[in-house]
């Protein structure tokens, strides 16, 4: 029955040529970094192929305290999913409140604001007082990643049009109705892209949340490991995983926000 | 012929000092086509606003049935003169946008959208998004959304305004197709004469600010109409020199 978006759905070669050049990028510019390193030909500037060779030794035996890759990399993950829920659980509500009670984000601006200026790293301290664990790294990605969410919920909010609003309350709608059915639809392509802000700062808080101590474990806590070691190799496979694992988490977003939104034109990047 | 009065309108309507409506007083028998015609600013709009109950007047009432109107408890359509189609909605959900917000049982929802859907001519179109169909397709959903519930009143605010000469004028014969289908009482505003005269069972004139009514002229040409008959060009002359005299009264009142 649906036509066209069978047809837009899937179009092998429009699919596959991006993926195609993707490859080729990949590999163009894991040359030049090889024959850069062969011709640096230093230990602080380390070829691909020793990067590999880093991953491999810690994948296979784990880092020199006896921890194992997968458990830094779990760590990491389990604080950002934790600290990006919070931040999504509270954003969204909260702007969407302050978005549909007139007034109400005008008469607090002043307060709310300032809030959004102050980095999460800025947080540190004060988290380093009151929390231990992972309610210390949550928050600290919480404060990352509220803001976004909470941003682009409260100016999705102005987007709603007065005429889908009149439509429902003329066909005699409640204002729940209007809430979850013309408002929420409205303001969910914006919570997303609010959403992949987000993420992106939380995966940018975890590191330094990592760093200032507190834990043995989280790819972060590895690479400054390493880094007291002077091992360059270890800390590029902590940096590469952070933006693997980034990368693969924003790439799980867009793909829900293509399906949840085939009725727009476009999805922005 | 036995007629019901399904709506009575006895309307005063102020925004702050400004008086729009100034007692306007309207019987609408059921089923019937009334064509509500004024210069701009008139406020008809606000009018339909109010026969929808989503502005109160500031005295008087609108009553269908007897009871003063509440889109909560009566089934009241609007068709918007703005696209109103939700757009994150394919055509079939759309439709059933009025049905669902009823709380109607899924079966029937999907059974009167089906039906309504071949009526508008828009089968094979079910799954489409509005941003993949043109003006008139769109206003075509809106349509299909008001006359796919059992309104009691269907409300239309000058829907074909934005679409060009030709596709107005075959909406305006779906319209007619539609309600000879589906009989239901409808208030439709336009400031066009030839539509109101085309269209209606029946033209109401208004005047400009405070809104009375001038005239009220019943249309009882045989259907289908003929736009270029003499009987229609004869009509149609009438109610433009009834407009033509209130814009002169209303130069000499101001």
């Amino acid at each position: 029955m649906n036509g066209v978006s069978a047809a837009q759905r899937f179009v092998p070669s429009a699919q596959l040529r991006p993926l195609a050049l993707n490859v080729v990028s990949i590999v163009a510019f894991l040359a030049v970094w090889h024959f850069a390193a062969a011709i640096v030909n230093s230990p602080f500037f380390p070829s691909p192929y020793k990067i590999v060779q880093a991953f491999v030794t810690l994948a296979t035996n784990g880092d020199t305290m006896g921890n194992s890759l997968w458990a830094h990399c779990w760590a990491s993950l389990y604080r950002v999913l934790v600290g990006f829920a919070a931040g999504v659980v509270l954003g969204v509500p909260l702007g969407l409140l302050m978005g549909l009670v007139p007034g109400l984000y005008t008469a607090t601006r002043s307060i709310v604001e300032p809030f959004r200026f102050i980095p999460p790293i800025a947080w540190i301290p004060l988290a380093i007082i009151f929390f231990s664990g992972l309610p210390r790294f949550a928050f600290l990605i919480f404060i990352g990643s509220f803001f976004p969410v909470f941003t682009a919920t409260l100016v999705g909010v102005a987007r709603v049009e007065q005429i889908h609003r009149k439509v429902a309350i003329a066909y005699g709608a409640s204002r729940y109705w209007v809430l979850t059915h013309i408002v929420l639809p409205t303001v969910l392509p914006d919570i997303m892209g609010g959403m992949r802000v987000a993420l992106g700062a939380a995966w940018l808080t975890i590191v330094a949340a990592e760093l200032s101590g507190g834990t043995s474990v989280g790819l972060g806590r590895m690479m400054v490991n390493y880094a007291e070691l002077l091992q360059i190799p270890e800390i590029v496979v902590g940096m590469v995983l952070i933006g693997a694992l980034g990368f693969a988490m924003n790439e799980i977003l867009l793909l829900v926000e293509r399906r949840l939104f085939r009725w727009r034109w476009q999805v922005t990047l | 012929m036995q007629e019901t009065v399904k709506v009575r309108a006895d309307i005063t309507h102020r925004y702050g000092d400004l008086l729009v409506h100034d007692g306007l007083k309207l019987a609408i028998r059921e089923n019937e086509f009334l064509c509500i015609c004024g210069p701009s600013g008139c406020g008809k709009t606000t009018l339909l606003d109010i026969f929808a109950g989503i502005i109160k007047p500031s005295a008087g009432q609108v009553l269908i049935d007897g009871e003063e109107i509440d889109p909560k408890r009566h089934n009241i359509s609007f068709v918007f003169q703005e696209p109103s189609t939700l757009p994150w909605l394919n055509v079939r959900d759309n439709i059933g946008t009025g049905l669902r917000i009823k709380k109607r049982p899924k079966a029937e929802i999907a059974q009167k959208v089906d039906d309504i859907i071949g009526v508008v001519g828009l089968r094979g179109f079910e799954g489409y998004y509005p941003h993949q169909l043109s003006g008139g397709m769109k206003q075509r959903v809106s349509i299909a959304r008001a006359f796919a519930t059992d309104a009691d009143l269907v409300l239309m605010d000058e829907p074909f305004v934005s679409l060009d000469q030709p596709t107005r004028e075959k909406m305006q014969r779906e319209v007619l197709s539609i309600w000879e289908h589906r009989r239901r009482t409808i208030v439709f505003v336009t400031h066009n004469l030839e539509e109101a005269v085309f269209l209606g069972d029946r033209v109401v004139m208004l005047s400009a600010k405070p809104a009375r009514i001038v005239a009220d002229i019943p249309v009882d040409l045989p259907r289908p109409r003929d736009p270029v008959s003499g009987a229609f060009t004869a009509l149609r002359a009438r109610c433009a020199e009834l407009l033509h005299e209130m814009h002169i009264d209303d130069g000499v009142n101001h």
